[in-house]
């Protein structure tokens, strides 16, 4: 009877995590779709300004992001995706769904005043009278990053949700096993004789 | 009273009118679109662009080919056709095709200069300026400090000086100010231009004046739009706008007003060309601002070659060539993206 309630609560798990993989496609469908959109955009645009007026002579070699992603380490070793605009103090916590606290930088983290001044706005590399289609590309791009983001966490929590009970249950499961595998001979052995 | 274009105009510029219309005649045609947007890969357009008037400009480069190989060796073609009409070409014909050649340097100055700021090599922006704008004194461009500087110690001996009337300051040049150098010598250079049509007379300003007059006006509805939602005030935005155009004076007065999209069509309205051209804006097929007004500025070009005897068919060839590059490089990055949703947004031209 325990075998087969492992087996059940394997099914489910394995159905789970199918119906876990079928998401984490449709979140890297949205992600490609997104990129596809910025870089059609970025066309758009060079076809408004030029070919030569969006592209590499109009960036720096070093840049600053506008948005950083932090990972770190939580408890049972799922990790924690944090949003960090710069320029803003409190970070964005996005990813499990734990009940974790909003972490504020406090004033705790004035040593670097200077880098908690906002980067430029990477649109202003192209002008101030940018076209419609630059800023479109800029917002697809964004959302592209917001959806990886999301979909790393959503992967994270995938792989952790399935392997470690799994580990468990296959441990489980080959003891049952192994038990189910010795009592065949006997009965069979039981009913030869 | 009779002008006398048709009687002497062939003298001097004859040989030139007639072979910018043989040009003219080898642009690409709806045929040749149709089979350029059913190619798959760069290297089958390149293939179709060997059996039009193109012929083997591509046949230098080898792999990968890019969208920006492409996109540099069309304009040099069609740079070696001008400099062609430039050098066989006597005045007043000589100062109108300098005219024309000023807005591209405008456009390098300013490619300079923005590549100075972002500590680019200058060599690294020169191969990139466009060929039509080139002047000797562009490699100094990137020293200058303001725009004051830039008058005194550079161009003061380019065709640009007269340009730099208003633009005269000792304002540091950042993005905000780059932007405005840009608007205000664009603005004063499409004056001079319209005053030198307009003082020749003749068919050549019949033909040419409405063209920059359009040209004028669409310069005002683009910063206008672009300008909500950036640092601009709307006092600088009206100093940008050209002083002649059909806009001018009431039209121009109330788009600096203008805050959003629908009041800027509010102001269109008031003028029979350009409400159908900003209703068109949106709707099904997603056209921009940009793209209803390279569709009339592809159809006043075409009509500049009913009329004989002026300049204007070197404009209009040149300005119809650059479309013609636009729809192939965009064609191409379609191609390239592997996405064929929007390959169809060309503007045709013949």
């Amino acid at each position: 009877m325990a075998a087969l309630d492992l087996r059940a609560e394997l099914d489910s798990l394995v159905l789970q995590l199918l119906g876990d993989l079928e998401e984490l496609e449709g979140k890297r469908t949205v992600l490609n779709a997104r990129v596809e959109e910025g870089w059609l955009s970025l066309a758009k645009a060079r076809y408004a300004m030029g070919a030569k007026s969006v592209g590499p002579l109009q960036y720096a070699s070093h840049m600053e992001p506008q948005v950083c992603l932090h990972a770190s380490e939580a408890q049972e070793g799922l990790q924690k995706f944090k949003v960090v605009r710069a320029g803003v103090h409190a970070p964005e916590e996005v990813g499990t769904r734990e009940a974790g606290l909003r972490r504020r930088k406090g004033p705790t983290k004035t040593p670097e005043p200077e880098s908690s001044e906002a980067p430029q706005d990477p649109l202003n590399w192209f002008g101030i009278l940018v076209p419609h289609s630059l800023r479109q590309a800029q917002a697809s791009f964004r959302d592209g990053v917001l959806e990886a983001k999301k979909r790393k966490c959503f992967l994270e929590q995938v792989i952790q949700c399935v392997v470690s009970p799994a580990a468990e249950q296959e441990a489980e499961d080959e003891s049952c096993l192994e038990d189910w595998a010795a009592a065949v001979p006997a009965e069979t052995s039981a009913k030869a004789i | 009273m009779l002008e006398g274009a048709e009687l002497y105009f062939n003298v001097d510029h004859g040989y030139l009118e007639g072979l910018v219309r043989g040009c003219k005649a080898s642009l690409l045609t709806q045929q040749d679109y149709i089979n350029l947007v059913q190619c798959e890969t760069l290297e089958d357009l390149k293939i179709h662009l060997q059996t039009t008037d193109y012929g083997n400009f591509l046949a230098n480069h080898t792999n990968p080919l890019t969208v920006s190989k492409i996109d540099t060796e069309m304009r040099k073609r069609l740079c070696g056709e001008f400099e062609y009409f430039r050098n066989h070409s006597l005045e007043p014909l000589s100062t109108f095709l300098t005219y024309m050649t000023c807005s591209y340097m405008i456009d390098n100055v300013i490619l300079l200069m923005n590549g100075a700021l972002q500590k680019k090599s200058v060599k690294e922006i020169l191969g990139k300026c466009h060929p039509l704008g080139r002047f000797t004194e562009m490699e100094a461009v990137n020293i200058a400090e303001t725009p004051s500087d830039l008058f005194n110690a550079i161009l003061i001996e380019t065709p640009l000086a007269p340009f730099f009337q208003d633009c005269m300051s000792e304002n540091a040049l950042d993005e905000l100010n780059i932007e405005l150098l840009r608007n205000k010598l664009y603005k004063s250079y499409l004056e001079a231009f319209y005053k030198f049509c307009k003082n020749h007379g003749d068919v050549t300003a019949e033909v040419m004046c409405p063209i920059l007059e359009f040209e004028a006006d669409r310069r005002a509805f683009i910063i206008t739009l672009n300008s909500f939602g950036t640092e601009l005030s709307k006092e600088d935005r009206e100093t940008l706008y050209p002083t002649f155009g059909k806009l001018y004076p009431e039209g121009l007065r109330l788009l600096a007003q203008a805050e959003d999209f629908d009041q800027m069509k509010n102001v269109a309205d008031h003028y029979g060309v350009y409400k159908p051209l900003l209703e068109a804006v949106g709707g099904s097929g997603g056209k921009t601002l940009e793209d209803v007004f390279y569709e009339r500025e592809v159809q006043m070009n075409v009509l500049a070659f009913n009329r004989q005897f002026h300049y204007g068919v070197f404009y209009a060839y040149v300005k119809l060539k650059e479309q013609e590059i636009r729809n192939i490089v965009w064609i191409a990055e379609c191609i390239s993206q592997r996405h064929r949703t929007k390959i169809n947004s060309y503007i045709p031209i013949l």
